[in-house]
């Protein structure tokens, strides 16, 4: 018995086995949860009040993970509002994107070579492949979303003031890796989409005076993005991003802990934090309610997100890049939409009059104006906002100017956003960039890229034969045929009387034809084509063709 | 509606509703991934999009076809006479059944004595072209980037499975042009006659010249769509002096083309091969950028082309 403890022989004597090992296993579980005992854990489940004194802390002070949490909120802030839990959704799609992520990563390699055939084996080969995938891509698209939703409620309740202007900062920090991380993950599927997105991205950068072309072709690594750029945007996006975002995030979360979270403006006095002066009566701990709590969020938020993967999301993959063919209608990422609607800006303003002076005086083209300085000005600006908003109070009612300056802001980015896509603002037209009425009523039943409503006919109804559209067409045993041919008989109709925002009419004796024919027992080639009279009055036609095997699955 | 808002954003769920929201949200992501996996597994997820995704590959291959091979190959694949050979015939792609697997064997790949599928084969002279057989007057063109070419790695192999995609009803029957067998190979036709000396250098002159940028002649590699065609250009020549709108001094046929040599606005002929000929575009200077008895030489050699 010589190597049993001394100890243990004498509790074992003093309080008898039974006790001995309960006491022990108990002694475990508590070194285990850093510091809350077995009994504890049972008082959580019954929903007791804390023990005095309260070992529900001591992980705040053991554990790594939950010293980076406050150990107790105001009840206050324990609601969905003020702060709708959106930092810790952004966390969770942080954590969710690194998880996801490493998973892709396995069956990725970054090459031009290489890629492109690594994501249809991602689809086509690997056991969850395509689901991992769906919640890789959904996930930063929502993360972007989430992330300016944080952003935008801390504005509105003020909780960039004093003393969090820091923590306001780093957020900012934290919203620029999130749009940087998006993108850059944009370029790894090698794809159309990807390429062309990318391209019109960096080149942004280009335009800028000076260190432009060198910062251009650091991204890139070539003047066209090749394999060098590749391999750089995939260095970014697992390593270099990701780095600097979880050391923000860790900034980010100390400091939360370290000011606490901002009360509702109206239980504060202007000018005063009070986070972390919350009487006792008040304070609600983080074990195990705001755990709890934070716990099934987090299960809801991955819940949806799996549902939509599983369901009706689809990560889009195009066809493979081709630097030689750009896709009409490319546009960059939507959270860059803005972007691209500042560059549609006009040189001349109704009202204002021509901006030619201006841009002269500064020295810059317009391009470099509205890309380069007032692009990025956005950001500088968020960054200033708690350094330049003099007024102390939180309160909304004291807060008019600021929160309708903010109002404006966003109302001005989503415009901008509406420009940024070909078809450009509804109802203004401002940001319209079209080609020809054919060559737009051909894009829009046959786009270069993406889903198209022709090539999603059902195979068996695609009829070999020529089948002129119009609003009367009727083909036998094929109704969608003939519906697709009646919506593109009406479209034409409709671009022969209502001119587009550029003020073209298709001609009035304009026709349209979808002309099928048979290439392989299994593939079809699909045409649309349009003929029309362009403004010289010389006889144009204006085709597009894609071939459709009968298993695509293009449905 | 104010009120239902407020009663939301204000709400605390208690902890026994924190528990069973958790729950119910943990049973419905392990039902997501039952659904993702499980079932994908059983309905053969996986497998169908790899089938929809090979059926796309193919698609894709067709778009290089009809771009790069069809002007040769033919559109359905029967080949051209005088271009290049058939690669729908069973004699070129054997018989595959539904499943890809080959039933009836290549006669092609037995006569080249070829020790891969016909899918390598047709990759291999893709990519990087094959020797001249002679049979034809176009030269293979390495059509991968590995070689200069157009395609991408991926094109080449989608091009291949849209070519091979017609071997599960390969063409018997009807006009096919099937490249001779090995050794086999027919003389260029056009050339038949041996040239002499003089003719050979007028030969050489053509080239030299720069006549193929514009000129075709059948046998010749190379040469361009943009001036007529000349592989009858001796015949042609007779029946031009006969047209009405003919304008010239040339009384001969050798006349006739000396004189389209270094005076061609004097005749313009109707049909080139990318539409009706235009008046300026041969350049009028190779009467003088050319010596006499180079122009003496190029004529007895075009002479031969009847």
């Amino acid at each position: 018995m010589a190597f049993v403890g001394k100890r243990l022989v004498d509790q074992v004597r003093k309080t008898g086995v039974k006790a001995t090992i309960a006491q022990r296993l108990d002694d475990g579980f508590t070194r285990f949860t850093t510091g809350i005992s077995w009994n504890d854990v049972r008082g959580i489940l019954r929903g007791d009040p804390p023990p005095k004194p309260n070992s529900r802390v001591y992980p705040h002070t053991e554990s790594f993970w939950f010293h980076i949490r406050p150990t107790f909120y105001h009840e206050a802030t324990t609601s969905l509002y003020p702060t709708f839990r959106l930092g810790l959704l952004s966390a969770l799609f942080f954590v969710l994107e690194t998880i996801t992520g490493l998973y892709l990563m396995v069956f990725y390699t970054p090459s031009p070579e290489r890629s492109y055939q690594n994501m249809l084996d991602i689809l086509t080969n690997v056991p969850f492949g395509s689901f991992v995938r769906d919640l890789h891509r959904l996930g930063a698209e929502v993360m972007v979303v989430v992330v300016v939703l944080h952003m935008l409620r801390t504005f509105i309740t003020g909780s960039y003031k004093k003393p969090r202007q820091f923590v306001w900062f780093t957020g900012v920090v934290l919203l620029v890796i999130t749009l940087f991380l998006s993108f850059s993950g944009y370029l790894l599927p090698w794809d159309q989409l990807a390429y062309w997105a990318v391209t019109i991205g960096t080149s942004m950068a280009d335009a800028a005076p000076v260190v432009g072309p060198s910062v251009n072709l650091l991204l890139r690594g070539a003047p066209d993005i090749g394999a060098s750029g590749l391999l750089r945007f995939y260095l970014f996006h697992v390593i270099l991003f990701p780095l600097i975002g979880f050391i923000f995030v860790g900034v980010h979360y100390y400091k939360v802990v370290r000011y606490g979270l901002s009360l509702p403006p109206h239980l504060e006095k202007p000018g005063e934090d009070s986070a972390r002066k919350v009487p006792p009566e008040k304070r609600v701990n983080f074990l195990p309610d705001i755990a709890t709590n934070e716990l099934i969020y987090i299960a809801i938020a991955v819940a949806i997100l799996a549902i939509a993967a599983t369901t009706n999301y689809n990560a889009p993959l195009e066809t493979h890049s081709n630097p030689l063919v750009t896709p009409n209608h490319t546009v960059a990422p939507w959270y860059f939409y803005w972007l691209q609607g500042l560059l549609k800006i006009p040189n001349v303003i109704p009202g204002i009059g021509s901006l030619d002076p201006f841009f002269a005086n500064l020295g810059l083209t317009p391009k470099v104006f509205w890309g380069v300085v007032m692009g990025p000005l956005v950001f500088v600006l968020l960054f200033a906002i708690p350094y330049i908003d003099p007024n102390p109070s939180r309160r909304y009612s004291d807060r008019k100017v600021m929160l309708g300056m903010g109002a404006i802001f966003m109302v001005g980015i989503l415009y901008l956003s509406g420009a940024g896509i070909p078809t450009g603002v509804p109802v203004t037209h401002f940001g319209f960039v079209g080609g020809s009425p054919a060559s737009e009523l051909a894009q829009e039943f046959m786009p270069d890229e993406g889903e198209s409503e022709i090539v999603a006919l059902p195979f068996e109804e695609m009829v070999v034969g020529d089948h002129e559209a119009r609003p009367d067409a009727n083909v036998a045993n094929a109704p969608h045929l003939t519906a697709l041919l009646r919506e593109i008989g009406n479209d034409m109709e409709h671009r022969k009387t209502v001119k587009d925002p550029n003020g073209l009419l298709l001609s009035p004796e304009a026709t349209a034809f979808i002309r099928i024919a048979q290439v392989q027992p299994e593939v079809k080639r699909v045409t649309i084509e349009v003929n029309y009279t362009d403004e010289k009055g010389a006889a144009q036609k204006y085709t597009k063709d894609k071939f459709v095997h009968r298993d695509a699955d293009h449905e | 509606m104010i009120k239902l808002i407020e009663k939301i954003v204000y709400f605390k769920p208690s902890f026994t509703l924190r528990i069973i929201a958790g729950l119910i949200a943990f049973a419905l992501i392990m039902a997501a991934c039952l659904l993702a996996g499980v079932i994908d597994a059983s309905s053969n997820g996986l497998a169908k999009r790899d089938e929809a995704w090979a059926a796309r590959g193919i698609e894709q291959g067709a778009k290089v076809y009809y771009t790069y091979c069809a002007g040769c190959h033919g559109a359905d694949g029967r080949g051209i006479d005088g271009k290049g050979p058939a690669v729908s015939s069973q004699t070129f792609l054997g018989k595959v059944d539904e499943n890809g697997v080959q039933v009836t064997a290549s006669e092609r790949m037995k006569d080249l004595k070829w020790q891969g599928s016909v899918q390598q084969y047709i990759e291999a002279v893709t990519a990087s072209g094959i020797p001249p057989s002679g049979a034809f007057d176009e030269i293979h063109a390495q059509w991968s980037n590995r070689y200069g070419g157009p395609l991408r790695d991926d094109e080449t192999k989608n091009v291949a499975t849209f070519i091979m995609n017609w071997a599960k009803a390969p063409i018997t029957d009807g006009t096919i042009i099937n490249a001779p067998k090995p050794g086999a190979g027919a003389a260029p036709k056009a050339t038949a006659v041996p040239l002499t000396a003089a003719q050979e250098a007028g030969k050489q002159v053509y080239l030299k010249a720069g006549c193929t940028a514009c000129h075709s002649i059948k046998g010749l590699a190379g040469g361009g769509a943009i001036g007529p065609n000349l592989t009858n250009v001796a015949t042609n020549a007779e029946a031009h002096l006969k047209d009405p709108t003919y304008k010239g001094a040339a009384k001969t046929a050798t006349e006739y083309i000396h004189e389209s040599v270094v005076d061609p606005a004097k005749y313009v002929v109707p049909q080139c091969p990318s539409g009706p000929c235009l008046a300026g575009v041969m350049p009028a200077t190779f009467g003088t950028s050319l010596k006499p008895e180079e122009i003496t030489q190029l004529v007895d050699y075009l002479m031969t082309l009847k």
